[in-house]
């Protein structure tokens, strides 16, 4: 099997657009009738269906850590996912608790990203243990923020300490420190 | 009489045309075969058309009575044209289905022979832990581009606006980190023992 096409020739890429919902009127019945004549392309479009539900399924959970956009964050919560939410600006410090029916934290960090490349996340504790990084997180001219989720269950592992976020870039060809952010972690609250 | 193995090696029009030409119900194995082989494509069908996994199954139901019916019947005029009759039926039925609702019940009462159609559908599944653990090696940009495609349901051009990237670069993104997960997730669980469609 090719990577890219089925025996008869046709493209797998089409399958997923047309699931997704990128293909329409005859373009998106042409797929369809030849899933009903190809077994190869109805196995593999079962496939992705399955790694979609499973994707899905692992945000339900709340099972990874992600960069998120804020209509991932709408449809977790309509999915009943608890958040809980803190927003930074660059250089404050803010005290952040986790609460034992918290499935997510989300970190909101405001910055001016203008210029910048090669965008990357490092969550570290003050003595500098390294305890998450995060490299090429995809910005746009319009970007003014980032979303970090982070598993609840993750963060009521680490004991109260000071912990801090560093957002770093590439700009006029150099590496540098976008902004930093403090959080005085508590631990895991109990009500 | 045909081996299971033989009818797993046949083409579709010649397990059409078996059942078409046996006396009604007595091409079990045929019928079991014609089913295996197309129940998951009208389930994922009714699942995009319907968008919900009880109605697809539904679907899946009156779509292979109504298809054993019209081939018991000789209703079927080009059983080489099988999966496009089952297709043309399928999308009556959704049709159908999103105006009236299920017409299961009705359906399965005018049927003589459900036991064809009484198994559900082994639908293929992925270890999940494993499929974590393969989206975490995925660059960030084609995870939040899967995350956004599966779990937020955004077309392209919706995923293209938020990440400020063009449409076409969402597309070949997704599809690249696509191929990436299923090599690293490897075979699905619960993946049945297929015969081709020819």
């Amino acid at each position: 099997m090719s990577v890219e096409r089925c025996g008869r020739g046709a493209s797998f890429a089409d399958l997923v657009d047309y699931w997704a919902g990128d293909l329409t009127g005859a373009d998106a019945a042409q797929v369809e009738a030849h899933l009903f004549e190809c077994a190869e392309c109805a196995k593999y479009l079962e496939e992705v269906v399955a790694l979609g539900h499973a994707i899905g399924e692992g945000m339900r959970g709340a099972h990874f850590q992600s960069i998120v956009t804020d209509s991932v964050l709408n449809r977790l919560s309509r999915d009943g996912v608890r958040i809980r939410s803190y927003a930074f600006e660059p250089g404050q410090t803010i005290p952040c608790s986790v609460w034992p029916d918290d499935d997510l934290v989300v970190s909101r960090l405001r910055a001016d990203l203008t210029g910048y490349t090669n965008v990357g996340l490092v969550l570290a504790r003050e003595d500098g243990v390294e305890m998450s990084r995060i490299v090429d997180i995809p910005i746009g001219p319009e970007t003014t923020e980032i979303i970090d989720a982070v598993p609840a269950a993750r963060l009521r592992a680490v004991p109260s300490c000071r912990l801090r976020l560093v957002l770093s870039g590439t700009r006029e060809g150099r590496e540098q420190v976008i902004a930093e952010y403090g959080l005085e972690h508590t631990g895991t609250e109990t009500r | 009489m045909r081996s299971s193995q033989q009818w797993l090696e046949a083409a579709d029009a010649m397990l059409a045309e078996t059942i078409a030409s046996a006396p009604a119900g007595t091409a079990t194995d045929a019928e079991a075969e014609l089913y295996r082989r197309f129940a998951p494509r009208i389930r994922l069908f009714g699942l995009k058309h319907l968008r919900d996994e009880a109605a697809a199954q539904d679907l899946v139901q009156q779509v292979f009575i109504v298809t054993l019916e019209r081939l018991r019947a000789g209703a079927v005029r080009n059983v080489e044209a099988i999966g496009s009759f089952i297709l043309g039926t399928s999308r009556t039925m959704a049709s159908a289905q999103r105006k009236v609702g299920s017409r299961r019940t009705a359906l399965l009462d005018r049927f003589d022979d459900r036991n064809t159609m009484a198994f559900p559908i082994d639908a293929v599944t992925f270890d999940l832990p494993r499929v974590v653990r393969c989206l975490d090696t995925l660059p960030l940009r084609d995870r939040t581009i899967l995350i956004l495609t599966f779990y937020a349901d955004k077309p392209a051009p919706e995923i293209a606006a938020e990440l400020q990237i063009a449409p076409g670069a969402v597309r070949v993104a997704r599809s690249r980190a696509l191929a990436r997960m299923r090599e690293c997730v490897g075979a699905p669980d619960k993946a049945r023992p297929r015969g081709g469609s020819r």
